[in-house]
């Protein structure tokens, strides 16, 4: 067990490692010299380039990059907000982002888990049915559909909730774009938490516990579930990146200052540091997600985590 | 099964052996095809024969609906922007006919941009079926060219996604080992970075265009075709009929092609389908941050994008390429599905 | 033969599954009986119906199934006195907490996914106990230790805390057994027990399911297509054949005067050392597809000894003798004289001269 944890991390630190290099790469051959503000004197310059070490060889800058990003000193904005560093501008807005996200998760873990039981359970009646067009539309429709509309009916028309985010109402204004990213989690773990459990209920071992006369709830909380839930974390992982996408898109449209919508302004306007820094941050969490993810599994599972023992004679 | 011999009528002859020839064998059943099997199964799903119906629909119209309307797609009339959607026939019944209802700080307001005499009503003669954007451009024909733009994209992505992610998996399968290892590696670092990274970072290198989207569409999808692929290769090549084939002294290349190849057909088949919803919907998204097709030229995210700047004053500006979009993904979905279990009805016996 | 209490009685059992290519007639009209104290074999090849018709005493049967017509009748005691239920009348609920278990209990056949793979073994054997007879966890976990010595497990309460994956196939058999005696039934139903175990470890689960029978004074079923299995453990058999009961009788009876023309067929299949053919006998054709209809008995295509009659009805039960009968038109006084195939006359000899050294 400990060795596969141990492997995990060395493949996630390499793959984050790989991916510093790309960034760091893009950057060499971005247009224009990182600090692009002509106001500065020849001194000025020569010290931001001694203090960013840019006129050293490209080993070293390489080795005092990943220094940096280590320690969360991303560089600064250029274009979005001159010379602010985008670390100040991350700590406003990944708390909101996060928060929206997991409020998304939450909720759409949990409807997902029902509707995905209900369908199981009612296999083949008009629940099954009702669940399953569900869930397919909530995986093929994008999430910024799902979140025009909700703004236009309950936005707009209605005027349930606010149709743009302010801090003065955090919760109140989180709750369309938090229904609008959770459409695709519900979709997901509702198909996936369907499959699994139609897959358990066939099984040898459920027929032998019905022989031994267990019945109803119990079996489906204690055997069926217990063996249906444990592969759901491997749909943790593009969930978060559904995630991801879909913030991107779902905080513009609702105005939200979370790191979705600093991206795309970035992209917009070609803050190249700030993309890379986010794109670090993304990648970050992603290859971060996955680590925990293969931890989890090896947990969950008795298989794997009493491999070491194996069959007795 | 009934015991009482004394109901029943026996006849002459009844008693005499029928004689060993008349023994059949092996007839009791009829030979389905896979590929006919898994035809019926598919026509008994009605929601995927349904989309099928929708996707080839929406191609149609692709096709032909910017060829129906005289405007193009680019062109623009200052004096005509933002007309709401108007077509012939139907607005004698009320709706389509250039109304539109506009809030304002006093309330909402009833307005119609076709109307030329304010006294007599009277309107214009120009049409605009989806109604007209920002710039005075007919919202039908640039919609439907938006499709065209879309679907190209996501085929063409798609298609060399799958050549790539095919072969890649297969031969990392069927020479296992080191091969196998290195190259697993390799993808799996590249899985390990978000889409969204990667496009977006690509898309900072190269100029935003056509090529572009497509080029970044296919570095990222061929993976998941190449884990089907692997994962097939690896369970077929310890087969029989694989090792017949080698002792038959077919080549390496020649046993992947022609004799794994057609068992993963289905399954590539269901994965392309199950792409293009997924390269549609990343082409749109690209568009609606920033990131897609430059203006004038114009794809379902571009639109919607554009569109959005007017949700709140005109809204209908918005809708068609909303509804367009969100169709095509829901209907390819639904038809990968319905082939996914054409293919492979595990679980629909019960 | 006084004295012979009858426990289970399945008459008429007649079922048919819903599968998206049409609707399968599995089982066509059975009947069964099983005395308290003995062993009864259920023989066929795959698709006969074995399973089915005792998944149904077990009211475990598939979701797409219907029970067309037919009763079985289970007599267990209650609070000191005799009951009798017509299990095929009671719904599920009822089944699983009155019978299931409690008086009945099943072993699988493949013990690789019979068991939880997410619930010690200690917990699944305990499982029965805690719901039928709400015995604490203290007197729970001890019982489960001895039936585990019972079953033949060394170290048994080291074994309790394993999971099913940490054990052998044969121990994992074991297990099953254990966890079917869990709340002392007086039926087991063992489907196919040993078919998917090692040769060696085949014997050792029998003598184990013997012994146990005799201590606990237990009814057995088993069903499985292993002539040899049935030599070594049944009382009676039933020879069953495209859902229907074709031949029973005594082991004797059947063994050394077998009557139906695949009864011949399956004893002339079963290759021995002493076999001096040249070829080895086959059954000729395969099982016929129970979607299809057919009038007339089901055997007659594939079998060489068929009258014009059984294109048109199927045969009754003919008896034979008190316990033995045959369900083939050749019992019939008016049928032909037809004698078993040689070979297996001449086998039946060498297993009786064999048997009476």
């Amino acid at each position: 067990m400990r060795r596969y944890i141990g492997k995990r991390l060395i493949i996630s630190v390499g793959t984050l490692f790989v991916v510093i290099l790309l960034l760091f790469t893009l950057l060499q051959f971005m247009p224009g010299s990182p600090f692009n503000d002509e106001k500065l004197t020849k001194e000025q310059r020569a010290t931001i380039y001694e203090k960013y070490g840019l006129d050293q060889p490209i080993i070293v800058q390489f080795y005092q990059y990943v220094l940096h990003m280590a320690q969360g000193d991303f560089g600064v904005s250029y274009t979005i907000s001159k010379n602010t560093p985008i670390s100040q501008l991350l700590q406003s807005r990944l708390p909101i982002s996060l928060r929206i996200g997991g409020q998304a998760v939450l909720l759409g873990a949990l409807i997902g888990l029902i509707l995905g039981i209900i369908a199981a359970i009612w296999h083949g009646t008009i629940w099954d049915t009702i669940s399953t067009i569900i869930s397919v539309i909530g995986v093929s429709v994008p999430s910024y559909v799902f979140a025009l509309a909700l703004a236009y009916v309950f936005g707009y028309q209605l005027s349930w909730f606010p149709l743009l985010y302010s801090a003065d109402l955090p919760f109140k204004s989180s709750v369309l774009p938090s229904i609008a990213l959770c459409m695709f989690t519900i979709a997901s773990i509702a198909r996936f938490t369907r499959s699994e459990m139609l897959e358990v209920l066939s099984s040898d071992y459920i027929l032998l516990a019905e022989s031994k006369g267990v019945y109803g709830p119990k079996l489906i909380l204690r055997h069926v579930l217990r063996n249906a839930l444990i592969p759901i974390v491997t749909v943790l992982a593009p969930l978060i990146v559904g995630l991801m996408t879909g913030s991107l898109v779902v905080e513009k449209i609702f105005s939200i200052p979370g790191i979705g919508s600093l991206l795309v302004t970035a992209i917009q306007s070609n803050d190249y540091n700030v993309i890379i820094a986010l794109s670090f941050i993304y990648s970050a969490m992603y290859i971060g997600i996955m680590l925990v993810v293969d931890i989890l599994y090896g947990v969950i599972d008795p298989r794997i985590r009493l491999s070491k023992e194996g069959p007795h004679d | 099964m009934t015991n009482d011999l004394a109901t029943v009528e026996f006849l002459p002859g009844d008693f005499e052996l029928k004689g060993a020839e008349t023994t059949k064998l092996d007839m009791n059943f009829a030979s389905q095809r896979f590929w006919k099997d898994a035809y019926l199964r598919f026509r008994k799903n009605k929601g995927a024969v349904f989309s099928l119906i929708t996707i080839l629909l929406i191609i149609l119209l692709a096709v032909f609906g910017p060829i129906v309307s005289h405007y193009t797609y680019q062109q623009q009339n200052i004096k005509e922007t933002n007309m709401a959607p108007r077509v012939p026939g139907l607005e004698a019944l009320g709706i389509f006919n250039g109304d539109e209802t506009l809030k304002t700080s006093t309330g909402s307001k009833l307005k119609n941009a076709y109307i030329v005499n304010k006294e007599t009503g009277e309107k214009s003669d120009t049409y605009y079926w989806f109604g007209s954007d920002a710039l005075g451009r007919d919202l039908w024909t640039r919609t439907w060219t938006g499709t065209r733009v879309s679907l190209y994209i996501a085929f063409v992505a798609v298609l060399i996604d799958m050549l790539i992610g095919m072969s890649y998996g297969l031969i990392s399968g069927y020479f296992g080992g080191r091969v196998d290892s290195v190259l697993q590696r390799f993808a799996e670092i590249i899985n390990s970075i978000p889409t969204l990274v990667i496009v977006t970072l690509l898309m900072l290198v190269l100029k935003p265009g056509l090529m572009t989207i497509t080029l970044a569409l296919m570095l990222t999808g061929w993976i998941g075709m190449s884990r089907i692929a692997r994962a097939q290769m690896l369970k077929l090549k310890e087969q029989e009929f694989v090792l017949a084939s080698h002792t038959l002294g077919a080549s390496n290349i020649r046993v992947i092609f022609s004799e794994i190849l057609p068992n993963i057909i289905s399954q590539l088949i269901t994965n392309t389908m199950f792409s293009i919803p997924s390269a549609i919907f990343t082409e749109a998204f690209l568009s609606f941050v920033g990131l897609g097709i430059p203006e004038p030229m114009c794809s379902l995210g571009s639109l919607i994008s554009y569109a959005f700047k007017n949700f709140t004053t005109h809204p209908y500006q918005i809708v068609p390429p909303v509804i367009v979009l969100a169709l095509l993904m829901l209907c390819f979905n639904m038809l990968a599905d319905g082939l996914r279990d054409a293919f492979d009805p595990k679980m629909k016996e019960m | 033969m006084q004295d012979r209490e009858l426990i289970l009685s399945i008459r008429d059992l007649d079922i048919s599954f819903q599968t998206t290519a049409g609707s399968v007639h599995a089982i066509r009209g059975v009947d069964l009986d099983l005395y308290r104290g003995e062993t009864v074999a259920i023989v066929g090849e795959s698709g006969s119906g074995k399973s089915v018709s005792m998944k149904a005493v077990m009211g475990i049967l598939d979701k797409n199934s219907t029970i067309n017509s037919g009763r079985i009748l289970f007599t267990y005691q209650e609070h000191g006195a005799a009951k009798t239920v017509d299990i095929l009348q009671l719904d599920r609920k009822t089944i699983r907490h009155t019978i299931n278990g409690r008086h009945i209990a099943m072993v699988f056949q493949d013990p690789m996914t019979s068991l939880d793979p997410t619930m010690t073994v200690g917990k699944q054997i305990m499982e029965g106990m805690v719901l039928h007879d709400r015995l604490g966890k203290q007197e729970a976990w001890k019982r489960a230790v001895s039936l585990l010595t019972m079953v033949g497990i060394s170290d048994p309460e080291k074994r309790m805390k394993n999971y099913p994956h940490q054990l052998s196939g044969g121990m994992r058999q074991r297990v099953v057994i254990a966890i079917a005696l869990a709340c002392d039934p007086e039926v087991l139903i063992c489907d196919e027990p040993t078919t998917a175990l090692d040769v060696t470890i085949q014997a050792k689960i029998l003598e184990l399911i013997k012994r146990i029978q005799n201590e606990m004074k237990l009814s057995v079923i088993y069903i499985t297509h292993d002539l040899g299995v049935v030599a070594k453990v049944a009382d009676y058999v039933n020879v069953m054949y495209a859902g229907n009961i074709v031949e029973r009788g005594q082991i004797d009876e059947v063994f050394y005067d077998p009557r139906h023309p695949y009864t011949w067929g399956l004893l002339s299949a079963m290759p021995d050392l002493d076999t001096n053919d040249e070829r080895l006998y086959a059954i000729p054709g395969s099982p016929p597809n129970l979607m299809h209809e057919k009038k007339g008995d089901a055997f007659a295509p594939r079998n060489i000894y068929a009258l014009n009659i059984d294109d048109r009805l199927m045969p009754p039960m003919f008896k034979i003798t008190e316990t033995h009968a045959a369900a083939t038109w050749l019992l019939h006084e008016n049928a032909p004289a037809v004698q078993m195939p040689e070979e297996l006359r001449a086998r039946i000899e060498r297993m009786k001269e064999e048997a009476a050294k």
